[in-house]
């Protein structure tokens, strides 16, 4: 589509500029698209005769059209309960704050001895943290703003590929239990510590649109809590242990977030 | 000018100018501080355009009446989700667009099934109006025939009246991209009318 041919496109239904008007004359697909355009304004593609089924109403009463007292009845009675609109960052802070909590309290939980069993060096261990806690706060952000642009599947994917890569590689290398003793022991911590945040983050995506990268983005960012505690608490740094136990069931957790959400009712179209 | 026979609509409704004469942005500022005749003029100058526009999408009028409550129900529920500075038209229809994908994806109501379990992907009408009822069946055909990405697009563009950057808005794409979209569908369609064309010239 040429320049020409999208201006076009903006003037259909309209008089033609002269000079769109002798683009048209030379171009085929826009001869075509005008063509196209024209040929469906006569009849209305909509099923008239099952839209004036329900128009007697609106001619009765001018004042009020079908539907009209169930909704204002809905609406005063959500005014009534809550006068003024609660603003959507409400629902982050709310969302930041329980991941925040779980991850306090997981830690003191899980740390008897020691706050911090990562025996990596401290500024990777560190710099790792903060790479999970900025996952963490961007992917509660995608999923609950009310912007309708969304974050395309392939930055999603490519990020939390290269955080996984990046607590992979940055492992101390050091083997603390048995390979499988310490893959079903974090894995089931994971799951544990991750139940509360994403039950929190599955009722607040229920109130808007559902939409698969947002979930996404919502599940990997609550699956982030759990990975930030095992990556501080967990003292097993080989590359297979931190893949298996600590990566690959903090990727699956997003996915199970996109399931479950799917599955959800959704209390609210809005975006 | 677009053709008068058209059922294009903008988002003013003349016949109630002059119980809501405010921006619908004005009137949801207020209907979010708590003002309920906000949302009334709200509803009186949109809610047959959405209707209208959901009877097209999901082709039944009473799955659309039901769509037109749970639309509403949403911008009662989601306010606070309107951003201010914001449009309210492409916002409203981007609402009523994921009430009708969403009762698509969780499928429909069993008495709006065939009698073999099937979609319908129109209902035929059951009494002629005064318009020519197989051109706009073979029309309606040739929309419901288009993926969703080129249909949705052309809907709002054609009928509903919106510009290109409006639908971006409403789909969260790029003007750009909203364009390809429409020019894709409006090819496709004028090669599915094409025999319908013929013979109409004929």
């Amino acid at each position: 589509m040429t320049p020409e041919c999208s201006r076009v496109m903006d003037h259909l239904g309209e008089a033609l500029p002269p000079d769109l008007a002798a683009h048209v004359a030379r171009c085929q697909e826009c001869q075509v698209v005008t063509g196209g355009f024209d040929f469906i304004s006569g009849p209305s593609p909509a099923p008239t005769a099952l839209v004036s089924a329900s128009a007697p109403d609106d001619e009765d009463d001018e004042d009020t059209l079908p539907g009209q007292f169930d909704a204002r009845r809905f609406a005063l009675e959500t005014l009534a309960k809550q006068p003024k609109a609660r603003p959507w960052w409400h629902g982050l802070v709310l969302l930041v704050g329980v991941h925040a909590a779980t991850v306090g309290v997981g830690l003191m939980l899980l740390s008897r001895d020691f706050w911090v069993g990562n025996a990596a060096r401290s500024s990777l261990v560190v710099g790792v943290a903060v790479l999970i806690l900025a996952l963490l706060g961007a992917g509660a952000y995608i999923a609950l703003s009310p912007h309708r642009r969304v974050v395309p599947w392939v930055a999603v994917l490519a990020t939390s590929g290269a955080l996984g890569l990046t607590v992979v590689l940055t492992g101390s290398g050091q083997q603390g239990r048995a390979f499988l003793a310490g893959l079903v022991g974090c894995m089931g911590t994971e799951l544990a510590v991750t139940v509360v945040p994403l039950a929190v983050t599955l009722v607040l995506l229920s109130r808007s649109a559902f939409h698969p990268v947002r979930a996404l983005a919502a599940g990997l960012s609550a699956g982030a809590a759990s990975l930030l505690v095992l990556h501080l608490h967990c003292p097993d740094g080989t590359a297979s242990h931190l893949l298996w136990g600590h990566v690959v069931p903090w990727l699956g957790l997003g996915g199970i977030a996109v399931l479950l959400r799917s599955r959800l009712p959704t209390s609210s179209h809005a975006p | 000018m677009k053709p008068a026979s058209a059922p294009v609509r903008t988002g003013d409704d003349s016949g109630r100018a002059s119980v809501a004469p405010e921006s619908d942005e004005v009137l949801m500022a207020r209907f979010c501080e708590g003002q309920a005749p906000a949302f009334d003029a709200l509803f009186q100058r949109h809610s047959r355009q959405v209707r209208g526009y959901l009877t097209r999408l999901t082709g039944s009028a009473s799955t659309a009446e039901d769509l037109v409550q749970l639309t509403f129900m949403s911008l009662v529920r989601s306010r606070g989700r309107f951003l201010a500075g914001s449009r309210f038209k492409p916002w409203l229809y981007a609402i009523a667009t994921n009430a009708a994908r969403d009762f698509q994806r969780r499928g429909r109501r069993p008495e709006e099934l065939t009698p073999e379990g099937e979609l319908p992907t129109s209902i035929a009408d059951e009494s002629p109006g005064p318009r020519d009822v197989g051109l706009e069946r073979a029309v309606r055909q040739a929309l419901d025939a288009l993926p969703e990405g080129q249909r949705i697009p052309i809907l709002l563009h054609r009928f509903e009246g919106m510009g290109f950057a409006e639908i971006a808005d409403t789909l969260g794409l790029t003007e750009s991209a909203v364009k390809v979209r429409a020019h894709r569908g409006y090819l496709r369609l004028r090669e599915l009318l094409a025999p319908l064309r013929t013979e109409t010239l004929e």
